[in-house]
């Protein structure tokens, strides 16, 4: 067997998935500018990586939640209890996934009226939304003012928000469609919306 | 922060909501961990049922003993982990023996270079085909390494073996991949 010694051979996968740290990556690095076959290896590497990164399996569906639901031994509660205690810590931690911006994290620390603390369920037209990961908290409350919307919950663990819109019925068809198109038409802000 | 630092962390959060019975923690722990645990178990099972088996148990799992996570290591690892040892045992119960080590001499170093075979890797049937000839062993390493994008060091800790055995095996893979990419298609290892 030939002797490869001299070649990082081991850490070239984790090179490729980016994960090599401190001295280990700076010495692969290295060594790729003077090694034609490592660099070859690497580009193979590169291109494995990619087919499995693309061959990605269907999933199991709402289904596999009922069953874990019912197997679980907890009951479905059907309108909104009061926000549980680790939602702001939640909201603290998920919020760097989704906006890089601090002055967003400063707007997501005021406090927002959640409406449905131990009443009724939220009334009105409810929109899901997700916000660009650059996008200012100055750009964001404009948005949010010029629809009328008030932000009402999230983030989720996914980055999704929970919109309420102002003064708009759930059978203003139009007006809600309007809105949606508003909030879609700016896609540096908002990359998702959805009526709930 | 990194991102999969700060992903880790809102796992954790929702952890101790788990712990401390919230239904609406497990829900959101569900929808942000439920495909790739899934991809996981079907990846090395290739039975949809016995991958949402899997699936439904790790959650179950995860959820009576969230308070005795101890932030040792990533919340990732730690399902991931969990979800090894259910695969395993399936695989048990099913009598396929995972095929472990195997003769190092029967590699031959002078196998077909990495330029050689990149062009039968275009075919993605044939590629899945060759991962399917892998031990369950190697690919563990390979999903966990390509798919997951984990340093050796968690992929020893959720496959529960040294980091030189995650070394070895890895290499393992890539000579078998290329061996059968060129077994399947040898015009691509023609030289130039």
């Amino acid at each position: 067997m030939k002797k490869h010694a001299d070649h990082p051979d081991e850490l070239l996968p984790w090179y490729v998935n980016g994960t090599l740290v401190n001295g280990e990556r700076q010495n692969v690095e290295t060594h790729l500018l003077s090694c034609e076959r490592c660099r070859q290896e690497v580009s193979w590497l590169q291109n494995l990586r990619a087919q499995i990164k693309d061959d990605v399996s269907p999933e199991p569906g709402v289904f596999g939640l009922n069953r874990l639901l019912r197997e679980s031994g907890l009951k479905r509660v059907p309108t909104r209890t009061p926000g549980p205690w680790w939602r702001p810590a939640l909201a603290a931690a998920a919020v760097i996934i989704v906006i890089q911006s601090a002055i967003l994290i400063d707007f997501l620390s005021r406090p927002t009226p959640i409406t449905t603390l131990g009443g009724p369920a939220a009334e009105g037209v409810v929109l899901q939304v997700k916000f660009a990961p650059d996008a200012t908290e100055a750009r964001i409350r404009q948005l949010l003012q010029k629809v009328r919307a008030g932000l009402i919950d999230g983030p989720g663990a996914l980055g999704v928000y929970r919109l309420r819109l102002e003064g708009v019925q759930a059978a203003h068809n139009q007006a809600i469609l309007n809105v949606i198109g508003e909030l879609s038409a700016h896609r540096d802000i908002v990359t998702y919306v959805a009526r709930e | 922060m990194q991102k999969t630092e700060a992903i880790g962390t809102a796992a954790a959060v929702l952890l101790k909501g788990m712990a401390a019975g919230d239904e609406a923690a497990l829900r959101e722990f569900y929808q942000a961990f439920h495909g790739r645990v899934y991809s996981f178990a079907l990846k090395r099972l290739r039975d949809p049922a016995d991958a949402a088996d899997v699936l439904n148990e790790v959650m179950l799992e995860v959820w009576r003993s969230a308070s005795r996570f101890e932030g040792r290591s990533q919340v990732s690892t730690w399902v991931l982990g969990i979800a090894h040892h259910k695969v395993i045992d399936i695989l048990r119960r099913r009598k396929d023996q995972p095929q472990e080590e195997f003769d190092p001499d029967s590699i031959v170093d002078d196998g077909p270079a990495a330029v050689d075979v990149i062009a039968s890797m275009q075919d993605a049937a044939q590629l899945r085909r060759c991962l399917d000839e892998l031990s369950d062993a190697h690919r563990l390493v390979v999903h966990l390494a390509f798919f997951e994008d984990l340093a050796y060091e968690e992929i020893a800790r959720i496959a529960d073996c040294p980091v030189g055995t995650v070394k070895t095996r890895m290499f393992h893979v890539r000579r078998l991949m290329k061996d059968c990419l060129t077994r399947l298609n040898p015009r691509a290892a023609l030289s130039d």
